[in-house]
């Protein structure tokens, strides 16, 4: 559905987007990761066709994007990371705009806007100004206007950024639900929004794909940790950094009953949780608690990212 | 075109919701009236008594006010046209609709050319029936002005939205198109002292005094219509190249 190759964009000497390609099938909804700088805003704003690539191509259910073609955008609603709306519009007025832009697609525009600001929990709210409206609501209104002339793709930039914590949930939700019927692909600074609401997860950093996959294949690349809770005495570091299914003990403290907490980096978390329990048993530990630690998704991130970052210095140096 | 006639009605609305389409129509209407009644033209080639000295029934004097009036209205109806678009960011999801960037250029440009051809009616509509009452007026030469201004309108309102394009505060935006054009049409001050060539290339260059010669008089000139449209065509080109220029850039 959305087809990008060898994408390059950049600001002055500034690369913002190196040679990017990747595809998103129909019907998946894509979390796109990335630093700030990393170029997800520039991706994005040249997929919706608002600016042109470098180099490289942008193609969006099978049309080629070209930003003066008005027939190559109609497939994409956008909501822009500014959710920048014009403040002294009425909600209905706005809907109205957008709908007679997007006249060609609706066969019913008048019913297309009650949909949406039913949809979009707007009830209520039509004849206030858009200026008027709080960060969440204005929200409402550009994700309104996005899904308007109820399009195939929707691209969604930080969506909940700057969301209180209900309204958050309540566009994650939202986002759900459209990823039944839609392709959707969304950048996002948070990540557990990811694992939430995300089957597929690109990273990008300083403008290059560095990751893609889902969020557990992304893990299986990292090495396997334990957690562990033990109380028995002195030595127990050292004791656990000595069994040869360990390569690092990191201490997580001691608790006021005098147990204490260690995260193991091991190479097989099996064979090493076998041998954390032997060791206790020999050794007259209380093992309170032994649980396999999931690569969380800002490990995956932040060695993808800071791997590139270093990758970078090295090559200015 | 779909789009070109959904952006002009979004934008006349926006005007006619702006306190700065209220002011100008107060104040143009107010100060035309002002100067035609009790002014006149005060200066320059040809100086008219103001219309209560002269007691000609004329509206020549109006007429010639015109160009420095459009000098500060055009400007003022356009300076958000691009600038605060780009500012807030708003022309994002605007570009992004399936839709041309030379649409939104000419929504724009019709949106605030007709304003300015309503409020140039209703400044001189109410000053003609007056005179029409006062003494024999002769409406052909107030078609014919109404005319002129009306292409003179659509040139400054082109040259606002081209400075409008090119920055990002309305005010510098209003500021540059306003010397722009008050320096095209104090150009007639300076064509009796230029040497001939500078001074031909004055006249080119100032739609100003191509409407103060022939469109203030009443008089209609197929060339000027032919200037007009070219000076017009030349600017809106330029502004959408401007703004898609924007668009590899930005």
């Amino acid at each position: 559905m959305i087809r990008v190759e060898s994408l390059t964009k950049s600001y002055g000497d500034q690369l913002a987007v190196d040679r990017l390609s990747f595809a998103v099938e129909r019907g998946e909804v894509v979390g796109f990761l990335g630093p700030n700088g990393a170029g997800k805003s520039t991706t994005m704003k040249m997929l919706t066709g608002f600016l042109h690539p470098d180099r490289g191509e942008v193609e969006i259910a099978g049309v080629r994007v070209d930003p003066e073609d008005p027939e190559t955008k109609r497939s994409v609603g956008y909501l822009p990371e500014t959710t920048a709306l014009y403040p002294r519009m009425r909600v209905a007025d706005y809907l109205g705009f957008v709908a007679r832009l997007r006249r060609a697609d609706l066969v019913q525009p008048r019913q297309a806007i009650e949909k949406v600001i039913e949809e979009c929990g707007l009830g209520g709210w039509e004849q206030k100004r858009i200026g008027h409206l709080s960060k969440g609501y204005r929200q409402r209104v550009g994700l309104a206007q996005a899904l308007l002339a109820d399009p195939p793709v929707l691209i969604l930039d930080e969506p909940t950024s700057g969301l209180d914590p209900a309204e958050i949930h309540r566009m994650r939700m939202r986002i759900r639900e459209l990823g039944r019927s839609k392709t959707v692909l969304l950048s996002t600074h948070v990540l557990s929004e990811i694992q939430e609401v995300c089957r597929r997860v690109i990273i990008l950093a300083n403008g290059r794909l560095v990751a893609d996959g889902t969020p557990l294949s992304l893990g299986e690349a990292e090495r396997p940790a334990l957690q562990v809770t033990l109380s028995g005495g002195e030595g127990i570091e050292a004791a656990l950094g000595g069994l040869a299914e360990v390569r690092t003990v990191r201490p997580r403290g001691r608790d006021d009953r005098g147990r204490v907490g260690f995260t193991l980096e091991v190479e097989d978390r099996y064979d090493a949780a076998l041998a954390v329990v032997e060791l206790a048993a020999r050794q007259g530990w209380s093992l309170f608690e032994l649980k396999h630690e999931l690569p969380s998704l800002e490990r995956i991130f932040l060695r993808h990212t800071e791997s590139q970052a270093a990758a970078r210095d090295g090559e200015s140096e | 075109m779909r789009a070109t006639l959904a952006i002009l009605r979004r934008e006349l609305g926006g005007y006619l919701d702006s306190a700065v389409f209220w002011v100008a129509l107060f104040l143009f209407v107010s100060l035309l009236h002002a100067v035609f009644f009790f002014i006149g033209i005060p200066v320059g080639e040809v100086r008219l008594p103001s219309f209560w000295a002269g007691r000609v029934a004329s509206m020549d004097s109006a007429f010639a006010w015109l160009p420095l009036f459009y000098s500060l209205l055009a400007p003022a109806l356009t300076m958000g046209s691009w600038a605060s678009e780009r500012r807030s960011g708003t022309d994002e999801i605007l570009l992004t609709q399936p839709l041309r960037t030379r649409d939104a250029v000419l929504g724009k440009f019709l949106a605030a050319w007709v304003l300015l051809v309503f409020l140039t009616a209703v400044a001189v509509g109410p000053l003609a029936w007056v005179v029409s009452q006062l003494g024999p007026l002769d409406w052909g030469t107030v078609w014919g002005g109404l005319f002129g201004a009306t292409m003179l309108a659509a040139v400054c309102v082109s040259v606002g939205l081209l400075t409008s394009s090119l920055v990002r505060e309305d005010l510098v935006a209003f500021l540059l198109a306003s010397v722009v054009l008050i320096g095209l049409w104090s150009l007639g001050f300076l064509v009796r002292l230029l040497p001939a060539p500078l001074a031909e290339a004055a006249w080119y260059a100032s739609p100003a005094l191509h409407f103060l010669e022939s469109g203030a008089r009443g008089v209609f000139d197929a060339r000027d219509v032919v200037y007009h449209g070219l000076f017009l065509f030349a600017a809106l080109i330029l502004n959408t190249l401007l703004v898609g220029a924007r668009r590899w850039r930005s």
